[in-house]
Parts: structure tokens; C-alpha cells; sequence
């Protein structure tokens, strides 16, 4: 694919290309230079992984410096409100004691009582009933009444 | 990410190819120090962009190609019409001492300047970077036989463009 170059191809590729204006140097540096944040220009390069994973996070962390930090006292502060707010200073609702006095017990129980004479349920329902053997078939016991 | 980026060396070390690969493309002095610039600030701005760059120099063409295409796209009818009066237009050559090598090289800025985009940039690559066509694929992102062709074409168009003068020139 890459022929040797023939008479006319070296020809051409003879032809000296414009150099550079010498004064875009500068110009181009500063710009560049200045688009560099100063925490990454001249900074030796790391290298072990914890430096590297440190300057990784920064890198992430870089574009909005004070809006991390701004999210990470706002973190703090709900932390410490949190922990301020389960101080004995404010008590912990307890659940409210039931009244137990006889006279609740006493109409609670005449409560119950009235309810289950409304049921009907003081009487055993079928299913509840103890099947009773009869001692004989049911044939004999028919025949026996016909007779 | 590579820290502590020297900028200035890699100004140093391949300005003057960026500068003619983009001059060649652009035609207009302006366009080029701006692409430039562009070019020098996004590498300031974005070091990690140069981690795991084996060739410095196929990546900083393949970046100066694609702010070069960016630029022409945003400017398309007056790249257009420098496109049509490409001998008005900056030629990417030296001028010369020698009247008939002035002659030559301004026809063939010309011939160069009338070559489709995508073949004048091989064309350049290959003839004043002398990058092979693997290295050329690389730098553009194009297979190797893509780019070739495009620089055979291209090729064949300049020498049937400059065989009058090629000649003439080559029996003094």
C-alpha cells in the first residue's frame, strides 16, 4: 500500500509549507494558559493509586467547588440538627395507658354479655356439637318404627 | 490523565504541522490561528484527552481535522465560495526566490485547493507529513484502503492539473 514515492510525488512533496507567524506563540500559550485551572498547571504527577484516585476526585469535584462544599455543610448541619433533636430535651411520645379501673371492667363485661345474648352464640352451633353414636343402623331403627 | 500538561512543548513540537494541514484546509490565516487557539485551549482545558494517546501527533491532527470540519460547517456558504476562488485564497506554500518555482507552487496551491476536502487531506498528509496510510486512518478514522484511494484520486487530478508545468519545469 505505501509505494515508494515516484518522480513527481517527491516533486511536490519538496515544496516548503508556510511556517508559522512567530508572534501566534505567545498569543496562543497565554489563551491555553489561561483556560488551565491553577490547581492543574506545574503540579508533579502522581503516582501512587491513592494520589491517582485522589486526583480523580478532584477532577470530578472541580467544576463546582463551592457547590460541593455548600452540599457538604448542608449535610452536616442536618446531621448535627438531627442528633441535637434525640437529646432527652424533647420526650419521645409513650403510648397512653389504658384506664383499668373496676367500674370499665365491670361495663366492658356487660358489654360482652350483651353482645353474645344478641348473637345467640351461649348455644354450641351444629358444627360444634359432639356427634352422638346410636348404637344401630339406621335401617333397623326405621323398620323397628314402622312395626 | 496525564498532569501537569506542558503545554508549550506540545506547541512546540507540532504547531508547524497543524498550522499547514490547517491552512491547507481552511485557506485563510485567521481561521487557522483561531482553530489553533482552539485547538492549544481544549488540550489546556482537557488534559485527560491525551491519556492513553500513543501518537500525539495522529491525535492532534484528527482534533485539528475535526475543528477544521466544524469550523467549515458553521461558515458552509463561505467556505463555499472560497472553494470557488481558491487562487484568491492563502496559499499553504512558501513563497520562493525562484520565479518558476513560484509559478508551480502557486498552481498547485491552486490544483490543491480545488481537490475535495477528504482527498486534500490525505494528499497533505501523505506528501508533506509523510504519514503512511495506516497512520492517515488512524488520524482521520478511515480504513487504510479508503485512504489509498482518496490519495491516489487526488493524486491523479494534481498530476494532470501540473503535467504541463511538471514538465516544462523537469527539461530546464
Amino acid at each position: 500500500m505505501n509505494d515508494e514515492p515516484n518522480p513527481f510525488e517527491r516533486r511536490l512533496s519538496r515544496q516548503p509549507l508556510r511556517p508559522v507567524p512567530g508572534d501566534w506563540r505567545a498569543d496562543i500559550l497565554a489563551a491555553a494558559r489561561a483556560a488551565q485551572t491553577p490547581a492543574r498547571v506545574g503540579r508533579p504527577a502522581p503516582q501512587s493509586w491513592f494520589a491517582t484516585v485522589c486526583q480523580q476526585l478532584s477532577a470530578f469535584l472541580w467544576p463546582h467547588p463551592k457547590a460541593w462544599a455548600g452540599l457538604a455543610a448542608v449535610w452536616v448541619f442536618i446531621l448535627v440538627l438531627n442528633i441535637s433533636i434525640r437529646d432527652d430535651s424533647v420526650p419521645r411520645p409513650v403510648a397512653k395507658a389504658v384506664p383499668s379501673s373496676p367500674e370499665v371492667i365491670v361495663e366492658l363485661r356487660q358489654q360482652q354479655k350483651l353482645f353474645a345474648e344478641l348473637v345467640g352464640s351461649s348455644e354450641p352451633r351444629d358444627a360444634d356439637r359432639h356427634k352422638t353414636y346410636q348404637g344401630h343402623p339406621r335401617t333397623e331403627w326405621v323398620e323397628v318404627s314402622m312395626v | 490523565m496525564p498532569v501537569g500538561l506542558d503545554i508549550a512543548r506540545l506547541y512546540d513540537e507540532h504547531v508547524q504541522p497543524l498550522f499547514a494541514f490547517l491552512l491547507n484546509l481552511t485557506r485563510d490565516e485567521a481561521d487557522t490561528r483561531d482553530l489553533l487557539q482552539e485547538i492549544f485551549v481544549k488540550l489546556a482545558r482537557e488534559p485527560k484527552l491525551l491519556a492513553g494517546v500513543r501518537e500525539e501527533r495522529a491525535f492532534l491532527i484528527r482534533l485539528a481535522h475535526n475543528a477544521a470540519i466544524d469550523l467549515m460547517r458553521r461558515r458552509g456558504t463561505r467556505e463555499r465560495t472560497k472553494e470557488g476562488f481558491a487562487a484568491e485564497l492563502l496559499s499553504p506554500f512558501a513563497p520562493a526566490s525562484d520565479p518558476d518555482e513560484g509559478v508551480f507552487r502557486a498552481e498547485l496551491a491552486v490544483a490543491l485547493g480545488d481537490l475535495p476536502e477528504d482527498q486534500r487531506v490525505v494528499v497533505h498528509l501523505k506528501l508533506w507529513e509523510g504519514l503512511t496510510f495506516e497512520a492517515i486512518a488512524e488520524a482521520l478514522e478511515i480504513p487504510p484502503n479508503t485512504a489509498a484511494s482518496r490519495y491516489r484520486y487526488g493524486l491523479d487530478k494534481l498530476r494532470d492539473r501540473l503535467r504541463p508545468l511538471y514538465e516544462e519545469i523537469k527539461q530546464v
